[in-house]
């Protein structure tokens, strides 16, 4: 790992997983932002370019797709990962198909969610 | 014939379909239902007094009539037959008297002629008595007494001819002149009398057949108005009743006459078929309700799988940090398990108490509340397809008259069809206002594709549909009629390809203020 902490962003619009995520991950050792409105999120990524963005696919107004598509312009380097439920399976296969570096089903435990953030690592570090 | 004031059948609209509503869990079957029961009983327990009864006696007072006539014909042709035998009677006598007379006149001329003259006397006085009583009753008896005083005293005075020492002859001449004058006169009167009432016998008999006829025309009318009205006027209200089935009214027919005839075995049968025909519907509502919950059933869980996931990450951190936590932090934590755990209990309890097989229970309820009822169940679908909502509430929307779970699988579906017809993006638009003639109105409007000008008309029938094989019955629109209907209200549809469809639901509205528990709403 590098000296600069990995930067993440985190969007949901349910407030809880931004607000149990935040400390989970930077108990990794990760730099976390958390949003719970798209727009907010694609805000911040003009602002700053994050190495992992994890986003909820099924959002009011701005989705996750739009998120994906928003930081995979800013950044080719930007691994994100994809929140999916479960109507909404096809809409990840789609996201993977456009770029998107893994998704995890709803429900998931944070545990699941470290490891894909650990192996989004693993490729950036190389 | 007698007819006892035929009311129109007043039925209430969907009070007795209500009550009677069998309990859910028994499956289809095939028990009659107590609303069907007690209209049998009220339609047998009548007299009977059928139409072949009725027929029957219009007949027989046709043929009595027609007896009585016959009869009547025939004592006066019987009477009419006497009074001529009595006529040539009286005639006789006329004659035979005369023929004293000329014999008389010829013994006072010429000198002979008494024997002949006393045996025509003779033969008159036979024939006077012979028929004594018959013309007595016509010229009074003491008319006949005189008659015969009179002959006999004749007859005496001609034997007195041969007497002449006993009087001188023409003081006899003289006696005999004026007795047979007055005998004469009296036979010929007693002869007109006769023939007068020949004459009346003869006037009364040309007037049966006109008797007769009047009679005839008057039983025909009678019948005829008999047919007309009895039989008609049936037919007419069964023919009602069929068309009152054709928009979903499955209320018993009920007695509205104190007898019973041919026409109650009919009304049972559609009894019966109206029975069988609601317990079809019920079946079809209830199958049709399961559809819409397998449908709603998908966003449901994609909905689940929030608090879950909420859930399961928050109980994760506690189990991973409990020791590095504060109290503060952990308190927190267990209440957001709580109020998450409560989340996802009344997600699925909405879906529960909507796809539950409930009573009916017709009461009056707030349509506002159904529609938002409706909204929240659809309203994952909604999230998921993207489609925005407007709902509209007019204040002091009056309350309708009508099961509240029936009328959330109407709302339900119509907004399920609304979120199919809408693309990513599109609008669904849900406004409820009283109209003038005591009606809500509830206008369901998408942004839709909209519906072809030829296929509008279709889009109540069952089994239509526009949807791919497998994903449509084709029945959710005429299962939502039919629910509607029940409740006298009616389901309209507008429109323009392209632009989008609206769905007009009407209810009638209740004076009854809804009580305040009729649905449970999750805040």
């Amino acid at each position: 790992m590098t000296a600069s902490k990995l930067h993440i962003l985190v969007v949901d619009d349910e407030a809880i997983v931004g607000k149990r995520l935040k400390p989970a991950l930077e108990r990794e050792g990760y730099e976390v932002e958390t949003f719970e409105r798209g727009a907010d999120a694609i805000a911040r990524i003009d602002e700053t370019e994050f190495d992992v963005v994890v986003t909820d696919i099924r959002m009011d107004e701005v989705d996750g797709l739009q998120v994906l598509d928003h930081a995979l312009a800013r950044s080719g380097r930007t691994k994100v990962i994809i929140i999916s439920g479960y109507a909404t399976l096809e809409l990840a296969r789609e996201a993977l198909a456009k770029g998107a570096f893994d998704f995890v089903a709803k429900p998931f435990k944070p545990e699941e969610l470290r490891e894909v953030i650990r192996r989004a690592a693993a490729v950036l570090g190389e | 014939m007698a007819s006892t004031g035929e009311e129109e059948p007043s039925e209430p609209l969907n009070g007795a379909a209500g009550s009677d509503e069998e309990a859910g869990g028994s499956a289809a079957s095939s028990e009659v239902s107590l609303a069907e029961r007690q209209a049998e009983r009220a339609l047998l327990e009548r007299p009977a007094f059928s139409l072949r009864m009725r027929l029957t006696l219009s007949f027989a007072a046709l043929l009595s009539v027609s007896l009585v006539i016959a009869a009547t014909s025939w004592v006066v042709l019987t009477r009419l037959e006497k009074r001529l035998g009595f006529l040539e009677v009286a005639d006789s006598i006329d004659s035979e008297l005369l023929q004293a007379r000329r014999y008389e006149k010829n013994f006072f001329l010429y000198g002979k002629g008494l024997e002949e003259a006393r045996v025509h006397v003779a033969e008159a006085r036979r024939l006077v008595a012979a028929s004594r009583v018959e013309f007595g009753s016509l010229v009074g008896v003491e008319a006949i007494a005189a008659l015969q005083a009179t002959m006999e005293e004749y007859a005496r005075s001609l034997a007195d001819l041969d007497r002449p020492q006993h009087l001188p002859a023409p003081v006899i001449e003289e006696r005999l002149r004026t007795l047979g004058g007055r005998m004469l006169e009296a036979a010929e009167r007693m002869s007109t009398r006769e023939r007068a009432e020949v004459e009346a016998e003869i006037r009364f008999q040309r007037r049966i057949p006109l008797f007769f006829l009047a009679a005839i025309l008057v039983i025909s009318i009678v019948v005829g108005l008999f047919l007309t009205h009895h039989i008609l006027r049936r037919l007419k209200r069964l023919d009602a009743v069929a068309r009152r089935i054709g928009e979903g009214d499955f209320t018993p027919v009920m007695p509205t006459r104190a007898t019973r005839d041919e026409f109650t075995n009919l009304a049972i049968a559609l009894n019966h078929m109206m029975g069988e025909l609601d317990q079809r519907h019920r079946a079809l509502v209830r199958s049709h309700k399961l559809r819409a919950v397998g449908r709603l059933t998908a966003g449901i869980a994609h909905e689940l799988n929030n608090p879950i996931n909420n859930i399961m990450l928050t109980a994760s951190l506690l189990e991973e940090d409990y020791a590095a936590l504060d109290e503060a932090e952990r308190v927190e934590m267990v209440r957001d398990l709580v109020e998450q755990s409560d989340r996802a209990r009344r997600i699925v309890r909405n879906l529960l108490d909507f796809a539950r097989e409930s009573e009916m229970m017709v009461e009056a309820i707030d349509v506002g509340e159904v529609i938002r009822h409706s909204l929240e169940l659809v309203g994952n679908q909604l999230r998921l397809a993207k489609v925005g909502t407007h709902l509209e509430l007019a204040d002091g929307l009056p309350p309708v008259h009508g099961d509240a779970n029936t009328l959330t699988q109407v709302f339900v579906n119509l907004f399920l069809n609304a979120v199919d017809a809408l693309p990513e993006g599109g609008r669904l638009s849900v406004v409820a206002e009283a109209d003038a003639n005591g009606y809500v109105t509830v206008r369901i409007a998408d942004t839709g594709c909209g519906i072809p000008e030829h296929l509008i008309d279709s889009v109540f029938d069952p089994f239509f549909t526009t949807k791919s094989t497998g994903k449509g019955t084709g029945l959710g629109l005429s299962v939502s009629l039919g629910i509607v209907r029940k409740h006298g209200g009616n389901i309209d549809v507008e429109s323009v390809p392209g632009v989008g469809t609206t769905f007009t639901v009407t209810l009638p509205a209740t004076s009854v203020p809804p009580p305040s528990t009729a649905i449970e709403v999750s805040p």
